[in-house]
């Protein structure tokens, strides 16, 4: 039975459209329903640690309630909460049941949730003034200079937030927070290309592939509606650093982009799956929300996810806590609980995104730590080819460049 | 053109010409007849289709893609009436969605008959900055009043200052007194358009008769800009309603209104999911609105059919109409 | 007028117009004197703004938004007269043929926008797309990439429908005013349907169409979601660009000196083109004092 559940819980969820940088999938509520209908079976998650034990290879939902039991007990006392929590983010990016777990665990009764559309809206109203008035956050990480810098976050307390340990090493002391004071990885993806090889039999496993195979595809092509994601491509495929400011470098990622534009169908990052899936758009620079679905639709099987062998963008979301936050300890204890890995790992099956907790790895159904499109293999990642983005898009040149970009979608 | 001589027809009454009495030459009568009625049908059906397709689809037992019809089923209506967060948006949305309209109403048609007789160094810039407040965008006006309530009712801002008292910081209060601009203006030029065509021999005969303004206001004018004033206030509540950008970015902690929550879980797909949160933001209101209606005509029956003409249709008899 | 009841009517209008007048100084006048502000200033390392004084903004405008200005020019104009001709019968007919029913019929136009507005426009997608009607058209005349959206027919749909109450409503309120013994007195003295229409009834309904189609084209000009939904993202306007400065790039200096000259040349048009219309009418105001 709990093969069962597995099985239909990841088939539901593989189908939901994704879409990266925090959209959630629509399968929480599928993965709500299966986490309610397992642990009505009995076995609700408690908050006394049990058996010390975990069985390997544990079916999803049905054992998550189980796998808090047996999760790491946090060894610091926690001190008692404010009873409220504010949380600012994406929407419905955290498992429900999750959010339940928390408030019982913690005697939080007050929890609301307020969302934001992108990193810029997000950094926008806070530079305009509009903070105070949330604990926690989940900013894409190479905001967080700019976070820090207007003084809009402040620096996390670690001796409350213990199971940070179990966070991989690879995602610590990066250049965007090399004291790692501010921020706490959340997860992580990549931009890339995405094929119906039904309809496009020529080999797309590079950027420079891609614009070279566009004109025969010329409008059914979409691709996302993201700077920083569409200046990858051309970038990359000349071999230079997806963050380049180089007036030089710039220009010539100009001429590429402009040979492309009159080929583009559509800048779109809402929709490009449901473009793929009808047929309309069979090439595509996309993130990977709402692939996997196409994947395992029997219809679209043909559609692929390829990460490019010129190399590509990597994002990492972050949990951040805001400055002046109306409940801090709360706000830690939250931390301190979403790495607890069981707990992590129920967001890992939720959210579809990868998780850079290493115990909560071990936790997550074999099937989706193989899935290349929500884990990138290793390999890939220690070869250097995932470039994390720097925010540069206050950038004149790369501004100018955009906009050229956007007016001429489609214009022959 | 010069006021019409003839006294307008009292409100609610339609002076139709019964049909079949038409001069014979009047052949086309019937072809234009027929063109209004069907021009009419066939724009409420093309109003009402996106409608009956977010409807249709609420009852789609997928989770995934909306459009894949799998079968029947109420659960996503479950899943609204379940989910106390979008309850509590839906809440904020009727809530900023009313405020808005009452003030932007009644703020609106003061204004709109005050103007008449303001002075011309007053009345032009006033006129200019009606227009501005239409033209400037949205995402222009969010951005710096947000940068003015910050500046003024923020952490550190004038009034917590010059008061020594703690911030007001933004809320219900901020996300309904920026929305009521555009909707003050709009409310404004629905009430001027209709005062334009008024009789003024109505209410100079009237101020004649009874003397204080605000008895004239309540029997002859307010009856005549009646329909100007509601047709004001369920656009705000339209526009305040479904506001997406000027809340997104004034509005305080857990003021998540509907618009808000469905642009950022659209980026997960059009799953049936927000379809019945529309379909079922769709049904309150319309419950709401039939309730008041029913309410309102019992209130008009109860008055008697003189009801709103009042003193007005009086007067009109009087002048011969 | 006695003295007292003169300085009375000023107290009066004064009253009536004072809320309003608050309303536009504080969240009006001041945060565009903000705007004004930033678009002379220079934006922050992240973004935002950061004093200093330079007209660069300015300057810069001219080379890089003529186009998105074409766009939304054309988007718009074409999209008022829509509004118009598909607005005006409907006005008509709800104000002189739906009898007791008009009030059921206005709000019946304003009952489809109490869902959301994206999903209503993700709707139209689905109508209009590849599964609705554009494959439909497409699987008939035998083209495969025949489209619907993605162009400007779809936005131009879009906006439509997103606008029509707002040209629909000054309309009615005007026409419903209009007393039909005119109608049927010049019919009577001979002239066509056409004559009446053009001589009777345009003129009544004229503040109520100058009223309409200001808050039809105005608003459309900074329309960007729609052309971003149902145009694919392929229509670039000044609303687009905009929402790009300012979010995206978070340039606000340049994003508020594009406002400001958007607000200006806009300000200009609508003055002229209610003088114009006006010139020749004798002024009715009314005063209800």
């Amino acid at each position: 039975m709990a093969d069962q559940d597995l099985d239909s819980i990841l088939r539901r969820m593989s189908q939901t459209q994704v879409n990266r940088r925090g959209f959630m999938a629509g399968g929480a509520m599928a993965g709500m329903a299966a986490l309610v209908a397992a642990c009505t079976g009995g076995s609700k998650a408690t908050d006394a640690p049990a058996s010390a034990a975990a069985p390997s290879t544990p079916p999803a939902s049905a054992a998550a309630s189980e796998m808090a039991a047996a999760s790491v007990e946090p060894v610091f006392s926690q001190e008692p909460t404010e009873g409220h929590l504010w949380m600012y983010n994406w929407s419905d990016y955290i498992d429900p049941g999750n959010i339940k777990e928390f408030q019982k665990r913690y005697a939080v009764d007050d929890w609301t949730y307020d969302t934001y559309a992108s990193n810029e809206e997000l950094l926008t109203k806070l530079q305009a003034g509009a903070g105070g008035q949330w604990d926690v956050g989940a900013p894409t990480a190479e905001f967080t200079p700019a976070l820090v810098q207007g003084g809009f976050i402040q620096k996390i307390d670690w001796s409350k937030v213990p199971n940070a340990k179990y966070i991989d090493k690879q995602f610590k002391g990066l250049w965007w927070d090399p004291k790692d004071e501010y921020q706490m990885p959340k997860d992580w993806g990549t931009t890339g290309i995405a094929v119906r090889t039904k309809y496009v039999t020529e080999d797309v496993s590079s950027w420079k592939n891609f614009f070279d195979v566009a004109p025969k595809y010329s409008g059914k092509i979409v691709i996302v509606d993201s700077p920083g994601d569409v200046f990858v491509a051309p970038l990359k495929a000349l071999g230079y650093s997806l963050n380049s400011v180089d007036p030089t470098e710039l220009s010539k990622a100009r001429d590429l982009l402009m040979a492309l534009a009159p080929h583009v169908l559509a800048l779109d990052s809402d929709q490009y799956q449901k473009k793929l899936q009808t047929g309309e758009a069979v090439l595509g620079l996309t993130w990977t929300g709402g692939l996997d679905g196409l994947i395992q639709d029997p219809k679209t099987a043909d559609t692929k996810y390829i990460i490019p062998s010129d190399g590509t963008l990597y994002w990492l979301d972050t949990w951040v806590i805001f400055a002046n936050p109306p409940h801090p300890i709360a706000a830690h204890a939250f931390l301190n609980f979403i790495e607890e890995p069981a707990i992590q790992a129920q967001e890992t099956i939720t959210n579809a995104y990868a998780t850079p907790n290493d115990e909560a790895k071990k936790l997550v159904p074999q099937k989706i730590l193989d899935d290349p499109t929500i884990f990138v293999p290793q390999a890939i990642f220690d070869s250097g080819l995932l470039e994390s983005a720097k925010d540069v898009s206050t950038d004149k040149n790369r501004v100018a460049i955009w906009k050229e970009f956007k007016s001429s979608i489609g214009k022959k | 053109m010069s006021a019409p001589a003839t006294p307008a027809a009292p409100l609610g009454s339609s002076r139709e010409v019964p049909r079949g009495k038409r001069p014979a030459r009047d052949r086309s009568g019937t072809l234009v007849e027929f063109w209004l009625r069907s021009h009419t049908w066939l724009v409420y059906a093309f109003l009402y289709l996106p409608i009956l397709v977010v409807v249709v689809f609420s009852f789609n037992s997928t989770s995934t893609r909306v459009t894949n019809w799998e079968g029947f089923s109420l659960r996503w209506y479950e899943n609204v009436f379940t989910d106390k967060a979008i309850q509590r948006n839906l809440i904020n949305s009727l809530t900023v969605g009313f405020f808005t309209a009452v003030i932007s109403t009644v703020v609106g048609t003061m204004a709109a008959l005050g103007i008449q007789r303001a002075p011309k160094w007053f009345r032009m810039p006033f006129d200019a900055l009606t227009y501005v407040s239409l033209i400037v965008p949205e995402i222009v006006i969010a951005l710096s009043t947000l940068v003015f309530f910050a500046v003024t009712i923020g952490r550190g801002g004038l009034v917590s200052t010059i008061t020594g008292g703690p911030e007001i910081g933004l809320g219900y209060h901020t996300v309904v007194s920026a929305l009521a601009v555009f909707n003050i203006s709009l409310v404004l030029l629905l009430v001027q358009a209709r005062l334009s065509n008024m009789d003024r021999t109505h209410i100079e005969a009237s101020f004649d008769l009874y003397g204080t303004p605000w008895r004239t206001f309540w029997q002859i004018t307010f009856p005549q800009l009646l329909p100007a004033i509601v047709a004001g206030f369920l656009l705000s509540f339209t526009f305040s309603f479904d506001d997406y950008i000027i809340t997104s970015f004034v509005h305080g902690t857990n003021q998540t209104t509907i618009p808000l929550y469905v642009f950022s879980a659209l980026r997960k797909g059009v799953t049936p999911a927000t379809n019945a949160v529309a379909a079922v933001m769709l049904f309150v209101t319309l419950a709401i609105l039939l309730v008041g209606q029913f309410l309102l005509s019992r209130q008009a029956r109860r008055a008697g059919t003189a009801g709103a003409a009042g003193v007005a249709g009086m007067i009109v008899e009087q002048q011969g109409g | 007028m006695t003295a007292r009841s003169s300085r009375r009517a000023r107290l009066l209008t004064g009253v009536l117009l004072l809320p309003a007048s608050l309303w536009y100084l504080l969240l009006l006048v001041a945060p565009i004197v903000i705007i004004v502000v930033f678009s002379f200033g220079n934006s922050g390392p992240t973004g935002g703004y950061a004093g200093g004084f330079t007209t660069d903004h300015y300057a810069d405008l001219i080379a890089n938004n003529i186009d998105p200005l074409i766009t939304s020019l054309r988007l718009s104009v074409i999209g008022t007269v829509l509004c118009l001709l598909v607005g005006l019968p409907l006005a008509y007919y709800i104000a002189t043929r739906a009898g007791r029913r008009k009030g059921l019929f206005i709000v019946l136009l304003v009952v489809p926008f109490w869902t959301s507005f994206l999903i209503r426009t993700y709707a139209w997608l689905t109508i209009l797309g590849p599964e609705g009607l554009g494959g439909f058209i497409g699987g008939i005349t035998g083209d495969d990439s025949f489209r619907i959206l993605g162009t400007d027919w779809a936005v131009q749909l879009g906006l439509v429908y997103g606008y029509l109450p707002l040209m629909v409503f000054p309309l009615y309120v005007t026409l419903e005013r209009m007393d039909r013994t005119l109608v049927e007195a010049s019919k009577d003295l001979g002239a066509g349907r056409w004559a009446t229409f053009r001589q009777i009834t345009l003129p009544i309904a004229l503040p109520g169409l100058i009223t309409g189609s200001i808050l039809v084209f105005i608003p459309m000009m900074g329309e960007y979601v729609i052309p971003n939904i149902l145009g694919y993202g392929r229509v670039f306007t000044v609303g687009s660009s905009l929402v790009l400065t300012f979010l995206e790039s978070r340039d606000w200096p340049g994003g508020s000196a594009q406002a400001v000259v958007l607000v200006a040349i806009m300000l200009v048009s609508v003055t002229f083109y209610v003088w114009f219309i006006n010139r020749g009418r004798r002024g009715r105001d009314v005063s209800i004092l």
